[in-house]
Formats: C-alpha cells, sequence, structure tokens
C-alpha cells in the first residue's frame, strides 16, 4: 500500500531561504565577488556622496524655484562649468531625482503619511506665504491651486529625505572600502554584516527638512526666519522611513521606462498595481535592450569615474574591455545591491535569523518565503552564476539544437 | 594608359611570388599598394575621361595573332570606366579585408591580382577573342580561392562553379567563333563586328538568334539568372568574406557588362525579337530569387539570393533597352557592386565575431554594449539602400531602371518592382531576427570588433550615401554612351532591315 500524504511543497528559492538562515548571504560568497561588491560600492559611496550633496542644495536653496535652471550647480556656477554641464563632463544628478521621484510615487513609510496630514499642510502653507511675501500673483494662484505648491514642498521633502539617507549609506561604503583596504572584509557575509550594522546604529537618527527664507516683514528689517516642513517631533527617522521606502521603490519596484511606457501598457506588459511593479535594481536587465525595465545607465556612468584600481582592471581584462564597462558595472551593482538587501531583510526579520527556537524558525519562515516570493522574477539566480569574462561565440545551429 | 590594370597586378603577382622569405603581412602590403594604386588611377583616368564624348577613348592597338584574328586593342568608353573604378575599390577592400595571418599568402595574394587583371582586361577589351581571354583568365584563380581558402563544402561549391564557369565560357566562345566565320569580319574586333555592312547585322535573323542565344545563356550563367543561378549560393557560402565580395562585387558584373556589349549591343535585331522573352526572365529572375532569399536561414545565402533578384533589374533594362534604361543598368551594375559588397563584408564581420550566420540562432546583435551596434547600423543602412530607400545609391538605379522600362514593358517593370518590396521583406526579416531583441542569455560576450574590420564597410557606406545624393557623379560617365548604344543599335537595325529587304527581293 502506498502512502498518499503529500511532502510540503519547498518554495522554488528554498536554497536561498537556507542561506539566510544559516547566516548566509544572497550572494555567494566568492572571493571575486567580493572584490567586485566592495569595489564598486567604493565607487557608488564616491557618487551617493555628490548626490546627497546636491538633493540637499536643491531641498535647502532651491526652495520653490520655478525655473530651476542652475540646479546642478550647487550654488557654484561659473562658465567653465557651464560648458563641462554642456559637454556632460559631469555628475548625472539627473539619476538622483530619478530615484527621488520613484519614492515620491510609490510612497511607503512615516514620511508618505506625514505629507498627507494637517501638519504639513499647515506648515507648508506658511512656508509658501514666507516665499512669496509680497508676490501677490503668486498668492493669488496659490489660492486658485492651492494643491500645486504643496505638491512642490512634498517633492522637496523627498529631495530633502533621500539627500539624508544617501548621506549615512554613502560614509557606510566608504567605510567599508576602507576596512577592506586594512583586511578586516573578507567575505560577503561580512560585507553585509558591516552594511547591517552601519543600518542598525542610524536607525533611529531623525529625518528633519527645514528651509531658511528671507523674511520680507517690514519690522523683520530683512532678517532670515526658519521654516520647520520636516520638525524632529514628527518622529521619522532613518531606517523605516527612508531605508525602507528607498529599498521598495528603487530595489523592487522602480518605474518603467519612459519611452516604452505607451508601447508596453498597450501590450498590457505594465502591471496596473504600482505595488506589482517589478523595474528596481534587483530586476533590471544589465543589458541595454529599449524594454522597460531598463538598467540605471546614468549611475553606471557616474561610477565609472571612481572605480577603483583593482576593480577597473578586471573589467579591463574581460572579453570587451572597456567597451561593455557599464554593463559590468551593472552586474557588480546588481551583486552588490542583493547584499545590501540581505542586510534589510535580515534587520527587518521577525526573530534574529539563526534563532533556533522552533516558533521562531516558523516565523522567519514564513517571513522570508514573502520575501522569496518577490524575487522568483528578479535576476537573484543570473546574479549567482559565475561571471564569466572571457570571449564567447554563438553556437551553431547544429550544436545548439543538439543542446 | 590601360595596360597599367592589367600588368601592374601581374608585375605584383610575379613580385609577391619571387620575393624571398616574403611575410603575409608583407605580401599583404604589397596586393594593396597594387590595388590601391590601380584604384587611384582609375579615378585619374575618369578625371581625364571625356564623358560627352561616346567613343571609345584612350585606346590601345597592337596586332597580336592575325591568323586568329587576336588583337590586344583595349579601350575606354562610359560603360567600362565605372566597371573598372569598382573593381579597383573592391579588389582594394577584398584585400584590407583578408586575414592578416592567412596561410599560403603568396599563393592567395598572387591570385587576387591575378582576377584583378583578368576583370581590367575584361572590361577594357574591344576584341571578342581578347575578352574571352580575359573572361577565362579569372576562371582558375577563383576556384582555387575558393577550393583552398573556403568553408567545408569548398570541394563542391569551387567544382559548380568550375563547371558552370566553363560551361559559359564555351558557349561564349562558341557564339563568338560563329559571330566571325559567318560574317565577313576580317578579325574579331568589335568595332568591326558591329558595323552594318561587315558585322552581324548582315547575318540572317535567324542566324543571329542561334549566336544570341549561345551568348544570353552564357553570360545567363554568369550573371546568374534563374535557372543557372544554383552555382551562385554554394559559392558564396563556402568562399572567404574578401572572395564573396570580389564574387558579388564585380565577377557578376563581367555576365551582365558581356550580355550589355556583346547581346545588346551587337545584336539590335535578333535583341528585340527576344526582347519580350528578357523581360519576362527578368521577373522570373527577380521573383525567384525573392522568394528563396525570404525563405534562407543562412545570412550569406540570403544576401546571394538577393543578388540573384538584383541582377533581374539589369536585364530588365537590358531587354527595355531604351537609353535610361540601359544607363540605369549601368548605374546597376555600381550600386549593386557597392551594396552587394558592403553586405558581404557586414556578414563577414558578423559570423567572425560571433561564429554563427544562422538566423535561428544570432539575436540581439544591435545591442550597444555588447553586441555589434556599428556593424549592425552599417547593416540597416545597406539593407535600405539594397531596398532601394531614397537617399541612396540603390534608390537611383532601380528608379531609372524602371523609369526606363516601364514604357516599353509596363506589366514586367510592374513585376519586378514588387521585387523591391519583396528585398525589404526579406532583409527585414535578416535585421529583426539578427540585430534586435536580446542577446542570448548563454552568450553575451561577443569580441569587439576592430577598427580594420569597420574601415572597408564605413568606406563603401559613405561611397554609396554619396552617390545616393549626388548620383550625376556616375551618370555623367555613362549617359553619352549608353544614350549612343541605343542609337547605333536603331541606326543597325535600320540597316539590317534595308539589307533583309534587299535580299527577299
Amino acid at each position: 500500500m502506498t502512502s498518499t500524504t503529500s511532502q510540503p511543497i519547498s518554495h522554488p528559492l528554498e536554497e536561498y531561504i537556507q542561506r539566510l538562515q544559516t547566516g548566509d548571504a544572497l550572494l555567494s560568497d566568492y572571493p571575486e565577488n567580493v572584490v567586485e561588491v566592495v569595489g564598486i560600492l567604493k565607487s557608488y559611496g564616491v557618487v551617493l556622496d555628490a548626490y546627497s550633496r546636491n538633493l540637499i542644495y536643491i531641498a535647502n536653496h532651491q526652495f520653490l524655484v520655478f525655473f530651476p535652471f542652475f540646479k546642478y550647480f550647487n550654488g557654484e556656477f561659473t562658465l567653465s562649468k557651464l560648458l563641462q554641464h554642456w559637454g556632460h563632463d559631469r555628475i548625472n544628478y539627473e539619476y538622483a531625482e530619478y530615484c527621488m521621484k520613484a519614492m515620491l510615487w510609490h510612497g511607503g513609510g512615516g514620511l508618505d503619511a506625514y505629507l498627507d496630514s494637517p501638519e504639513f499642510q499647515q506648515r507648508a502653507n506658511q512656508a509658501i506665504q514666507g516665499r512669496f511675501k509680497n508676490n501677490l500673483l503668486i498668492l493669488g494662484l496659490n489660492k486658485l491651486f492651492p494643491d500645486f505648491l504643496t505638491e512642490h514642498i512634498r517633492q522637496l521633502c523627498y529631495y530633502s529625505a533621500l539627500g539624508q539617507f544617501w548621506r549615512v549609506m554613502s560614509d557606510m561604503f566608504i567605510e567599508l572600502s576602507d576596512r577592506y583596504d586594512r583586511g578586516e572584509i573578507q567575505s560577503i557575509p561580512q560585507v553585509v554584516e558591516h552594511i547591517l550594522n552601519g543600518l542598525v546604529a542610524d536607525a533611529s537618527k531623525p529625518i528633519t527638512y527645514s528651509v531658511k527664507l528671507r523674511d520680507c516683514a517690514p519690522r523683520s528689517g530683512q532678517a532670515n526666519r526658519i521654516y520647520e516642513i520636516i520638525p524632529e517631533s514628527v518622529g521619522l527617522t532613518f531606517l523605516m522611513d527612508t531605508a525602507v521606502p528607498y529599498v521598495e521603490a528603487i530595489f523592487f519596484r522602480g518605474t518603467p521606462f519612459q519611452g516604452a511606457v505607451s508601447y508596453n501598457a498597450q501590450v498590457h506588459q505594465i502591471p496596473t498595481e504600482q505595488k506589482e511593479f517589478t523595474y528596481g535594481a534587483l530586476y533590471a536587465d544589465p543589458l541595454p535592450i529599449g524594454g522597460s525595465g531598463i538598467p540605471p545607465t546614468q549611475l553606471m556612468q557616474d561610477m565609472i569615474h571612481y572605480l577603483p584600481n583593482y576593480l577597473h582592471e578586471i573589467y579591463r581584462r574581460s572579453c570587451r574591455g572597456e567597451d561593455d564597462l557599464r554593463v559590468q558595472i551593472c552586474q557588480s551593482f546588481q551583486k552588490s545591491m542583493y547584499c545590501v538587501t540581505t542586510a534589510a531583510i535580515r534587520g527587518l526579520a521577525p526573530y534574529p535569523l539563526d534563532s533556533t527556537e522552533p516558533q521562531q524558525q516558523q516565523a522567519n519562515h514564513a517571513y522570508l518565503e514573502g520575501w522569496m516570493d518577490r524575487f522568483l522574477t528578479s535576476r537573484l539566480l543570473e546574479v549567482n552564476q559565475p561571471t564569466s569574462r572571457a570571449c564567447q561565440l554563438f553556437p551553431e545551429r547544429s550544436t545548439h539544437s543538439a543542446e | 594608359m590601360l595596360s597599367v590594370f592589367i600588368w601592374i597586378p601581374l608585375l605584383g603577382a610575379t613580385i609577391i611570388g619571387f620575393w624571398p622569405e616574403l611575410t603575409a603581412k608583407q605580401a599583404r602590403q604589397v596586393a594593396s599598394l597594387v590595388a590601391g594604386s590601380l584604384f587611384i588611377w582609375s579615378l585619374v583616368l575618369a578625371r581625364l575621361f571625356n564623358p560627352d564624348l561616346p567613343d571609345l577613348q584612350m585606346s590601345e592597338f597592337i596586332p597580336w595573332i592575325e591568323t586568329l584574328g587576336l588583337n590586344y586593342y583595349l579601350g575606354l568608353d562610359g560603360l567600362s570606366l565605372p566597371l573598372i573604378i569598382l573593381s579597383g575599390l573592391l579588389t582594394t577592400i577584398a584585400i584590407w579585408s583578408t586575414e592578416a595571418n592567412i596561410s599560403r599568402h603568396r599563393l592567395y595574394y598572387i591570385l587576387i591580382l591575378f582576377i584583378a587583371s583578368g576583370i581590367a582586361g575584361t572590361f577594357l577589351a574591344q576584341n571578342l577573342l581578347l575578352f574571352l581571354l580575359f573572361y577565362e583568365l579569372e576562371l582558375i584563380p577563383l576556384y582555387l580561392l575558393i577550393a583552398i581558402w573556403g568553408g567545408e563544402k569548398r570541394g563542391y561549391a569551387a567544382t559548380k562553379f568550375l563547371i558552370y564557369t566553363a560551361i559559359s565560357g564555351i558557349l561564349i566562345l562558341a557564339s563568338f567563333l560563329g559571330i566571325v566565320f559567318l560574317t565577313s569580319a576580317p578579325n574579331f574586333d568589335l568595332a568591326i563586328l558591329s558595323s552594318g555592312s561587315l558585322g552581324i547585322a548582315a547575318l540572317p535573323l535567324k542566324t543571329q538568334l542561334i549566336l544570341l542565344t549561345g551568348i544570353v545563356i552564357g553570360f545567363g550563367i554568369k550573371i546568374p539568372l534563374v535557372p543557372f543561378h544554383t552555382w551562385l549560393p554554394d559559392a558564396h557560402v563556402e568562399a572567404s568574406t574578401p572572395i564573396s565580395v570580389l564574387l558579388a562585387g564585380i565577377l557578376l558584373k563581367l555576365g551582365t557588362y558581356g550580355l550589355l556589349r556583346f547581346g545588346v549591343g551587337l545584336f539590335p535585331d535578333a535583341w528585340n525579337i527576344v526582347a519580350p522573352w528578357m523581360a519576362s526572365w527578368a521577373v522570373v529572375s527577380v521573383l525567384y530569387g525573392a522568394f528563396c532569399a525570404i525563405s534562407q536561414t543562412d545570412m550569406k545565402k540570403m544576401v546571394a539570393y538577393s543578388s540573384i533578384a538584383h541582377m533581374g533589374y539589369i536585364l530588365l533594362a537590358f531587354a527595355a533597352a531604351t537609353s535610361l534604361s540601359l544607363l540605369g543598368s549601368v548605374m546597376q551594375m555600381v550600386s549593386h557592386g557597392l551594396i552587394s559588397g558592403l553586405l558581404f563584408l557586414l556578414v563577414g564581420v558578423v559570423y567572425k565575431k560571433s561564429g554563427s550566420r544562422d538566423l535561428n540562432v544570432l539575436r540581439g546583435l544591435l545591442n550597444p554594449e555588447r553586441g555589434l551596434p556599428l556593424i549592425g547600423s552599417l547593416m540597416i543602412l545597406a539593407v535600405m539602400a539594397s531596398s532601394g530607400i531614397p537617399g541612396l545609391v540603390g534608390f537611383i538605379s532601380e528608379f531609372i531602371v524602371f523609369r526606363g522600362s516601364i514604357a516599353v514593358f509596363p506589366v514586367q517593370t510592374l513585376l519586378c518592382m514588387i521585387g523591391t518590396g519583396l528585398t525589404s521583406v526579406y532583409f527585414l526579416i535578416l535585421i529583426n531576427r539578427v540585430f534586435f531583441g536580446r542577446l542570448s542569455d548563454w552568450v553575451v560576450n561577443l569580441p569587439p570588433v576592430q577598427w580594420r574590420d569597420r574601415i572597408p564597410a564605413i568606406a563603401l557606406a559613405i561611397i554609396i550615401t554619396i552617390l545616393g545624393i549626388q548620383p550625376s557623379l556616375m551618370i555623367n560617365l555613362s549617359e553619352s554612351t549608353t544614350t549612343a548604344l541605343v542609337s547605333l543599335s536603331a541606326t543597325v537595325a535600320k540597316a539590317s532591315q534595308t539589307n533583309q529587304f534587299k535580299i527577299l527581293k
């Protein structure tokens, strides 16, 4: 007599659940992966530093400026910088804005909730009054269309919040690289541990936003006045209100490539629900093919300038050399993002992932299965394939069909 | 001046053959120098050439074997000059595109230079027997180039080429001998044979038709026209890239040039009778070639069948035999030489870098980072030119052919125009499958393309574009000659009718 008891169906990515429960990372622990991840995070750290400074500059100094032509100059406008800008010899701050807008669009976390609160509305109105005190035209328009300037301020809040988030991350990645240079980091789990510790250390760091405006009131004597848009009392913090929404918006959801939206939407390739979007960094195809899940090419272009020599040398030795540098950077970047995601998953787990308590293990398993469901269509399996850097030709049809 | 095109390549071949310890690099340098110099010399002659004169220019005449009627008689006119320039250009490109470390380098470059000499002699010869000598001279070198440096089935392809082309030579020889023996001409000189009294026009129409049949089939094999085309796809598939460039770019033009010079030019009466059949034959060639191209999965075979289709346009233009259509036919010879040369070069680069020409295997090669983006872009330009997109040389030549033919053979012309639509179909299939989409998951590291591979393709693309925008550069060279050819045919035809009328009386 045969038994009819059905075996529990294991998750297709059960291997990765096991990895996480045994203290390993989503990314396999190979020596080349360590070099790639640390090297790319170093260049990412440098770029994030620049992005962060610019976002905070825009939030603080381009407050309700309708035509911010020189917003990427960080207040240091010269003719030579303008020529550099036009010659595209510069950091692509547009990518930082793309991330900011993706966060604004997808929302989530305490920041999103606060920006819809009456308190924010009131503080935003005060700032608008302060900014356009003597400008009757704008104030009149504001009365007619009260959402317009408020929405601008919401966006500026995201400028500031993302700038503050990246400030922390930039320092964390640079420190990771310094530790690697000192020989303290030698494995992928150590990389994850470093990121997790960084996230935990700054988890409760407050996220605030205030803007200093010239007060034009008759008795103020043109003094500056500080308008607190997000005061500390709101209680927004680094981890839950910026890091988690950021991971959701940028790593997972992303936005479809604008140029392809119409076409992809017509053929029902774009989900109707935002939460089902999978255009983020963990899903992006490193090969630019003009599809809707585009790689973050501008970021790759920026990182080219700050690659550490040891990583640049690995890329140079590949089949195409420098021809496909952006693709190689994207592959490494994707690996590093799986390390950051591992740290986030570990940090947000209901119980320590290496817990031996059965009930906790079960809860952790269910928690991890939820994440793995989202990884089913991601590039998790691809990034764990050995990276081939040697030249390969197409197999002839006979060989191909024989396979 | 003209002998330079024949003797300098032979001198170059001798130097390569006897220079002690000549490396592959040096052999290539010598061959490049010779071919490049000839190309420049052809441009110098184009500058010296008076395009307003329809007659032969820069003629060279040396009596050779008078008992056989064979004279060393060369001349340049508006038919031969564009093809001489094309030959110089494509020979240079073929040598440039040859692998640097090719095996048996001495023999390889000697054979290429022999072909260059033979081709130049064929286009310049003004004596039928001399023409045939040069026509045959390129046969053995080409056979060897396919048989030694070809692909897997090179022996089969080379032998097939040899048999077909040898039959072509025999038929042409028989017709030429028949012409001289049946006319009262003292030798094989073209000028005598095309004259009204001593020449072919004096022969009875039936005899003319029999002689013309030999010429049409002989050159039809070389062009090639359906059903004599089967050697071409095999030869192309097995030949290396430089040889395919020479084969499609120049050697096929020997057939069309021969048919124009010795078929349309020498047999105006008989040609008028067979012209409707020729036009229908052109339609069959165009449509058959196009449909075969659509069904191919090998890029090279597809381009080879497209050549068969495009040669059909030239036959249509010959059949119509108006001054405009004949001008279009010369332009089509040049434009097809440039476009097919570019297509074969690009297919060669794709094969070299990807390891396959199979449309079912290749995809995503236009990828800007890891594909062959420049090669893909040039391929798009080449197929646009081949499909007759305005602004490129293919449009000009096809438009003139159709404009010149439609008044004479409207139905056949319209059917051939469908062929241009079909060109877009098969080449879009090629572009769509090979270049669009995503690179295969299991193969994403294709070797980079060197500038050495890109330069010849870029050069051809530039010429195709310039001649598409400014076709007068080419038209001016041939217009008087093609116009004169039509009026000469009309005169000869008139004289012939008078003669026959007298005979009947």
